[in-house]
């Protein structure tokens, strides 16, 4: 457990929550938005009573006004459950310098974890995928939970190819409740792909947020000569030119972030681009706060 | 073009590496994985050609570095035309030594030269030197006939000595610079007293060709010369007839027996006029009884009043200085008056009497102004009052000088005044029974100097010392040391003055020195040499040297010389004046100097007497030196065509020098491709 959790990353996001955006399905009182009225310091409605109606709703003092019984209404409150989607493709065990940024995606899954169920007694669940499906810790606020989640962390080695598709019909199939999906990979796919399979669990009312992990050579690679460039995921092996990744791929890899950002933002989705070399306490925390600021 | 060392060129295989490096060997890049090949193209065409260009030039500079280090070490050459008629070198040196004002041979020898320089092809290069008391260089390599023409106009007689060592050493020197062949034309009378002791120093290089152009044809004509005069430096009393007299040799040089008339001229006056029979080839003696001058400088000469082919050489001058006896101070500890009595006995006895010995005890000596003294002796005398003391180095140290002597006083205390270091130790030699002898002298050092030193050490061997102090000799001149090496008379300088330490006493308790003859020339030559009377008159050689102050002093803080040559002239100039340690005393006649102290002197210079011999070298000599092959080609070296003979030229220097410039360009060029591009942010 304690290799997913840094305490300084801890300290650094411990004063914030995760709140879901969008309303979420939930069973006990939490700090998010419920569908339902419920108990809850804020107000939402007067409406007039109705037989059948509990009593301990009725706004007496207006009664005592007006003779009329009225009943007072409140914003219903709940919790909400936390899916993280992880991507283990083979591109993931990339990295020109520790971490990987395979590792670099556990930390923030786990440090999410540790937030949703120790700060906010949040369900958690997650799902590893490549081009499968390979394990699904459905979210629970069970004791135990967190050791499970972690357990999965541990064992989600990069392997194979990505495909996005199938986890989140995995995700349609078995989860029912609207709640928050994190979906943390490196998104090497076409940008209008990736939204357009993401995309309906968006529809379904649940609050999606994309993580991009990237390492520090992705973003702005560096070569010394021309040099014979492996594909981790294909095995496919071609020879690249210093000029061309100074110029042509940068020009490619900030198209690629900023579509991507941009058609999840239309989509109604959050979109993170988190670089490996930037301490993972600074980058969760600056998510963090701009969401809380947004919400 | 060739190869000095073509089995280097073996080495040009390993142009192969540069090769091997750049052409032949495959480019193996290490395969690196990235996490997608999404946003990557091909690049492998355009990357191979954009290698190829650039370490096309990295490659050119390696296969040019390996080319010009191969060929370096092969040493090649090219082969010059030397024996065309531009490169080779005209060197006429003119002898302008004393012997050439014989006759009109220093004309003639102009003449000659100037025919040679107007023979010579316009564009061949010719330089003027002189031979005669110092080389000199009048031109630089130069074909314009105008200036090397009047260089030759321009040559004056002169009073110096031709040394044919030195032409041989000087045109080995310039042979070093110049590469080329030399025609060396030498305009001599070629007399035999020019030649060195060692016919090596006479040899030239390879490249250069002897011309000899003797001036002087046939035998040499009869002359006279005086050869040399003894007369006293400084007199005191003109009376005496010991010590006024003046000797003089008059020598004959291929000549006959003959009556001469020699005259003595002081002051521009005949006074005396004698008649001397020379033998032939001989030499015979005049003498003067007495020699009547004034107070101050007496200008004199000794001249043979028959003239011959030569007269520059009839007549030889010196100065004389009549001044009263300097008095000596005589500073000796209390009870002790042997050392004075011993000591004045010989001052007297020697100098002529140009001395008066005053005797002070040590104690007493408090009020006495040295520079009122010719010199001070300090007989065993270690302790003086402060007043004195100081006294004494401020007069030491403006000019003054002092004789110290060390006797048993100082086992007692160990600090002897005005020197700076101290007794470390005495040797009582009187214990053991076995006295101490003089063992080592410097006959160079003028106290003790003597032409001839006999067997006896110049009787300085029979001399037993029974004390002697031991100190450090430190920055001072060991003059003499006994047998055990320790040192007996040191001269250390103080400022403009000299100190001159005797380890032992000047009595007869300490050594017996005082009861031998070379003591009475110790005495004369120390009281000369300290109180500077040779200094200041007397007579010199041609090229000889004067000291006009002492090395230790500072420059900035000099006072200014005054020097007038025979032709009254000023020969330094202002900034030398107040600089110049030393003067050449290049023209014969007399010297006027005064020197930074205010002492005047007045110098005769003669010029050296072997300039008076016109004999020349021997046919035979001349032609060795000439080189006999090359004797023949000489007398027509200036008409005949000459035969293409080539000279290899090394290139070594300069293809090192290009392979050094193409290594700094490769160590360039590899940083710039090689070197890690900074990131573009």
């Amino acid at each position: 457990m304690q290799r997913f959790l840094d305490p300084q990353v801890l300290a650094g996001i411990s004063s914030l929550d995760l709140v879901a955006k969008t309303v979420v399905d939930g069973f006990v009182a939490g700090l998010h938005r419920s569908p339902d009225f419920g108990f809850s310091q804020e107000f939402a409605e007067y409406r007039a009573y109705t037989a059948g109606d509990d009593l301990r709703h009725v706004d007496w003092n207006l009664f005592a006004r007006t003779e009329r019984c009225y009943l007072k209404r409140y914003r219903g409150e709940t919790n909400s459950q936390l899916t993280v989607l992880l991507d283990a493709s083979n591109s993931m065990q990339y990295t020109s310098g520790p971490p990987r940024k395979m590792d670099y995606a556990c930390y923030i899954a786990a440090s999410l974890f540790y937030l949703a169920i120790h700060n906010q007694r949040d369900a958690a669940g997650l799902i590893v995928f490549d081009d499968e499906v390979r394990e699904d810790i459905r979210p629970s606020t069970r004791p135990g939970q967190l050791a499970r989640l972690f357990a999965g962390l541990e064992q989600a080695e990069p392997r194979a190819l990505t495909n996005f598709a199938k986890p989140l019909k995995h995700l349609e199939s078995f989860r029912h409740r609207r709640g928050i999906a994190m979906v943390i990979s490196d998104f090497y796919e076409d940008p209008e792909t990736i939204i357009h399979t993401i995309a309906p669990m968006r529809f379904r009312g649940n609050d999606v947020v994309l993580f991009h992990i990237l390492d520090p050579q992705e973003v702005r690679p560096v070569l010394n000569g021309s040099a014979i460039l492996v594909d981790l995921e294909t095995d496919h092996r071609i020879e690249v030119i210093p000029e061309y990744t100074k110029t042509t791929y940068r020009a490619k890899i900030d198209a690629h972030v900023d579509r991507l950002r941009s058609l999840a933002r239309g989509a109604g989705m959050d979109y993170h681009l988190l670089v490996t070399d930037q301490p993972l306490d600074r980058a969760l925390r600056e998510y963090l706060s701009l969401r809380q600021a947004g919400n | 073009m060739g190869f000095h060392a073509p089995w280097f060129l073996g080495g040009l295989a390993a142009l192969g590496v540069p090769v091997f490096l750049h052409l032949l060997r495959h480019h193996r890049a290490t395969p690196r994985p990235v996490g997608s090949l999404m946003f990557f193209e091909r690049g492998t065409q355009s990357s191979t050609r954009y290698r190829r260009l650039k370490h096309l030039v990295l490659f050119a500079l390696r296969f040019a570095l390996v080319l010009l280090v191969v060929l370096a070490f092969a040493n090649p050459f090219v082969r010059h035309a030397a024996a065309d008629a531009n490169g080779r070198l005209l060197l006429i040196v003119l002898d302008n030594s004393f012997s050439m004002r014989a006759g009109t041979r220093l004309a003639d020898a102009k003449q000659q030269a100037l025919a040679v320089l107007a023979a010579k092809p316009r564009t061949q290069k010719a330089q003027i030197m002189t031979l005669g008391g110092e080389f000199r260089v009048l031109t630089q390599a130069i074909a314009e006939e105008t200036q090397l023409q009047a260089a030759l106009e321009s040559v004056q007689p002169g009073d110096g000595r031709a040394n044919f060592g030195e032409l041989g050493r000087a045109i080995r020197q310039l042979s070093e610079t110049v590469r080329g062949p030399i025609d060396l034309h030498l305009f001599s009378d070629m007399q035999r007293t020019a030649m060195p002791a060692n016919f090596a120093d006479m040899v030239l290089p390879n490249n250069v060709t002897l011309v000899l152009q003797p001036v002087a044809k046939g035998a040499a004509s009869p002359n006279w010369a005086v050869e040399s005069v003894q007369a006293p430096a400084v007199l005191s009393d003109p009376k005496d007839p010991k010590r006024s007299r003046v000797k003089a040799v008059v020598a004959g040089f291929g000549t006959p027996e003959v009556s001469k008339t020699v005259s003595l001229v002081v002051n521009s006056r005949v006074i005396a006029t004698r008649k001397v029979n020379v033998p032939a080839n001989g030499r015979a003696t005049v003498e003067f009884a007495s020699l009547d001058v004034g107070y101050g400088f007496s200008r004199c000469e000794v001249r043979i009043e028959d003239g011959d082919a030569f007269p520059a050489d009839d007549a030889s001058v010196f100065a004389v200085r009549r001044s009263d006896p300097e008095r000596v101070l005589f500073v000796h500890v209390g009870g002790e008056r042997r050392s004075a009595l011993y000591f004045g006995s010989a001052l007297e006895a020697a100098a002529q009497g140009a001395f008066v010995l005053q005797s002070v005890a040590a104690e007493q000596a408090t009020d006495l102004d040295p520079s009122k003294y010719a010199f001070v002796v300090l007989s065993d005398a270690v302790v003086l009052p402060s007043i004195f003391e100081h006294a004494l180095a401020q007069y030491v140290a403006k000019g003054g000088s002092v004789l110290i002597s060390l006797g048993t006083a100082a086992a007692h205390n160990a600090r002897i005044p005005l020197w700076d270091g101290a007794v470390k130790d005495v040797r009582e030699y009187a214990r053991t029974g076995n006295p101490a002898s003089v063992g080592q002298v410097d006959f160079s050092y003028p106290a003790l100097a003597q032409e001839q030193p006999g067997h006896d050490n110049g009787g300085w061997a029979d001399v037993k010392v029974f004390y002697a102090a031991v100190l450090d000799t430190g920055q001072s001149r060991v003059a003499a040391r006994l047998a055990d090496s320790t040192p007996f008379l040191l001269d250390k300088q103080l400022g403009e003055g000299h100190v001159v330490l005797l380890t032992s006493g000047l009595e007869n308790l300490t050594n017996d020195l005082p009861l031998h003859p070379v003591f009475v020339a110790f005495v004369d030559r120390t009281a000369r040499y300290l109180s500077s009377s040779e200094r200041l008159s007397g007579s010199r050689l041609v090229d000889s040297f004067v000291q006009l102050r002492s090395g230790g002093e500072l420059v900035g803080a000099a006072t200014s010389i005054e020097v007038i040559d025979p032709d009254g002239r000023r020969p330094l100039s202002l900034t030398e004046a107040r600089t110049a340690q030393s003067l050449r005393l290049e023209r014969a006649g007399f010297y006027q100097i005064r020197f930074a102290n205010g002492r005047d002197a007045v110098i005769a210079v003669n010029p050296d007497r072997r300039e008076s011999d016109l004999e020349p070298l021997a046919e035979d000599v001349q032609q060795l030196w000439s080189g006999s092959s090359q004797s023949a080609r000489s007398q027509t070296a200036s008409t005949a065509p000459v035969e293409a003979t080539y000279q290899a030229i090394s290139l070594w220097w300069y293809v090192m020098l290009l392979a050094l410039l193409v290594a700094i360009a490769e160590v360039v060029f590899a940083s710039g491709y090689m070197g890690t591009p900074r990131e573009e942010v």
